[in-house]
């Protein structure tokens, strides 16, 4: 039995290389553990045996670490960039900052800790709940965006005005810049809220079209993202500031299902209105997302539609989806497997 | 001069298992009596002592030959609370608490009385009396007045660095074997439980150092068997808003030598 414990156990406060922004100020990004890496086995374990079993598993597993889940390669990127960012301006605060927030208990957390620490993440915060929803912490730690596998959490959050999307275990992960950040976003229901995405389901595509033409100049109400591309876009001018608009670090992209010819002037005329920028708009007039996406690379894809999420991950782009308005009520026209398992995160 | 004075409407604790947590008089009752009679009104940690018992049921439950119960005694730290022993002793029956005994002493001896009676938990409102027991070698901890009036069916222990108050490791290594011994009674209580549905909750929340403080901290916890349920790594953010959502009945740190630094 150690002795450690009976000698006066005085742990030096150490202070990693580089300090933690205070949560006001930084950029926070709450990612669920199972997003951040695949633990589909133990899931698989906690379903079929249950919580005892699953907690001695992962236990007995500590030293041994995840691999990559589809969030990975996002907070990777969000770690480049502020590695550019403390360059440019090595006193500020406005960088990202990545919490850990999953309800496992606290000693299957230290495999995520060891996890982190193998593959080098620099994530210095972390909330384990225990089994109590992580959503009190989610606004006590200012958060501004959460992404998480468990689809009833991610609506939660959302209906406290967090931005949150659900990721899914991908097959295909395709390879994504490690220097430059990549964030596409779908325009209704993500960025712009619902209120014409409601037209097109009750009229159809043709109508939506004729409507938007119709009140191009009045801005659509704002999505559950658009904050989130309202912080990038700071981040993206203080790179500006510094003659870096070329190659900037941050990069963002529409990608709708609008039409350049009718419906996407209200879109643009919109973000001009918040002063928002979007770096590259893709009209899609309706086809697949899937293939453009392939194209652009980014690093994460939010759309409110299972389909447009399913046909971006089916090409390996990593997308997630904003269980928010009027497509969650409709039924999509491809299949959509119901995700709500209660379970492990 | 300290007397004790056992409460015969309980039931007597097994000496040498039991787990003796000291509340004091301010904490437990408020110190004006309800009118017209020398009954105490009921004070803060009312829930506290509630759920104590709560988990002594538990326990019983469990196994009902179990000794390694919580055996909460009610001690006086004025003079004045001391001259109203006889109160204090119907008070505490009138309202059916479980109080094993009852220490009465003053603001000069109750920490001798504290000590004669092996008390391994010291529970205060006032922070120089938590302060001062500290320093003298008893486990204690400040009652936030906050937190420790929600009622709950589970006992919610919170392990940070520090308390609420601030201390300077006057402790001693004997206060800190008695707070090691402490936990490590706690976590087998713990133990007698399941994940789900336990009368026990634990929680780490460290404030300073990064994520490989906390994971020291919560392994030291663990090597003592102390299972923890939920661990919070703030990184220099701010305690208040977690403290709020978890609503500890106290806070364990100063004299548990886990986490200063």
């Amino acid at each position: 039995m150690s002795n450690k414990y009976q000698v006066q156990f005085k742990m030096t406060c150490v202070k990693p290389a580089t300090l933690q922004p205070k949560p006001e100020n930084s950029i926070t990004i709450a990612v669920s553990s199972r997003v951040l890496f695949n633990m589909d086995k133990e899931q698989q374990i906690f379903e079929q045996q249950g919580m005892e079993e699953y907690i001695k598993y992962q236990v007995a597993h500590e030293t041994e670490p995840f691999s990559p889940g589809p969030a990975f390669s996002f907070v990777k990127a969000l770690e480049a960039v502020n590695t550019q960012l403390r360059d440019l301006y090595p006193e500020s605060e406005e960088l990202f900052d990545v919490v850990l927030i999953t309800n496992n208990h606290a000693y299957v957390g230290l495999r995520l800790i060891n996890t982190i620490n193998h593959h080098q993440l620099f994530i210095e915060r972390f909330c384990m709940t225990g089994g109590n929803s992580p959503i009190g912490y989610l606004t006590a730690y200012n958060t501004n965006l959460y992404l998480s596998s468990d689809p009833v959490k991610v609506r939660e959050a959302l209906e406290q005005g967090i931005a949150a999307a659900t990721m899914f275990t991908q097959e295909k992960m395709t390879e994504v810049s490690e220097t430059q950040l990549r964030v596409a976003f779908d325009g209704d229901a993500v960025l712009f809220s619902d209120e014409s995405e409601q037209i097109y389901k009750a009229h159809g595509l043709d109508k939506f079209f004729e409507h938007e033409k119709a009140h191009e100049n009045k801005p659509l109400d704002h999505g559950p993202l658009k904050g989130f591309l309202e912080v990038l876009g700071k981040l993206q001018k203080k790179f500006y500031a510094k003659g870096q608009r070329m190659d900037c670090p941050v990069r963002t992209y529409l990608v709708t299902a609008r039409s350049a010819a009718s419906s996407g002037a209200r879109a643009l005329k919109t973000l001009r209105s918040w002063g928002l920028e979007i770096d590259e708009a893709l009209f899609l007039a309706g086809a697949p997302k899937g293939p453009i996406l392939e194209k652009i690379r980014p690093h994460i894809f939010f759309d409110d539609q299972m389909f447009h999420v399913e046909g971006a991950a089916e090409m390996g782009t990593v997308a997630c989806h904003v269980p928010y308005g009027i497509a969650q009520r409709v039924p999509e026209r491809k299949g959509l497997k119901d995700k709500e398992v209660s379970s492990i995160k | 001069m300290v007397s004790t004075v056992t409460n015969t409407d309980v039931k007597q604790k097994d000496v040498d298992q039991a787990v003796v947590v000291a509340v004091t008089f301010a904490a437990v009752f408020e110190p004006e009596t309800e009118d017209g009679s020398s009954i105490y009104r009921l004070g803060v940690a009312l829930p506290l002592v509630q759920v104590l018992q709560r988990v002594n049921e538990r326990l019983l439950e469990k196994n009902p030959a179990e000794h390694q119960l919580f055996d909460v005694i009610l001690i006086t730290t004025e003079s004045w609370q001391q001259q109203q022993n006889s109160s204090i002793i119907n008070s505490t029956r009138h309202h059916g608490l479980e109080v094993g005994r009852f220490c009465f002493s003053t603001e000069e001896d109750y920490i001798e009385s504290l000590m004669q009676n092996n008390v391994q938990l010291f529970l205060t409102t006032d922070g120089n009396e938590a302060l001062q027991a500290t320093q003298q070698g008893v486990p204690s901890a400040l009652l936030d007045t906050n937190w420790v009036s929600c009622p709950s069916e589970q006992l919610r222990v919170l392990f940070c660095e520090k308390a609420i108050f601030q201390l300077n490791m006057g402790s001693t290594e004997a206060s800190k074997k008695s707070a090691q011994n402490f936990l490590a009674h706690l976590g087998q209580m713990k133990q007698k439980f399941g994940v789900f549905d336990s009368p026990l909750c634990f929680t780490l929340v460290t404030s300073h150092g990064g994520k490989d403080n906390c994971c020291c901290a919560l392994k030291s916890l663990r090597s003592l068997g102390v299972s923890v349920d939920e661990a919070y790594c703030l990184g220099g953010a701010p305690r208040g808003p977690i403290l709020s959502l978890l609503r500890p009945h106290f806070l364990l740190s100063d004299g548990f030598s886990l986490l200063e630094g």
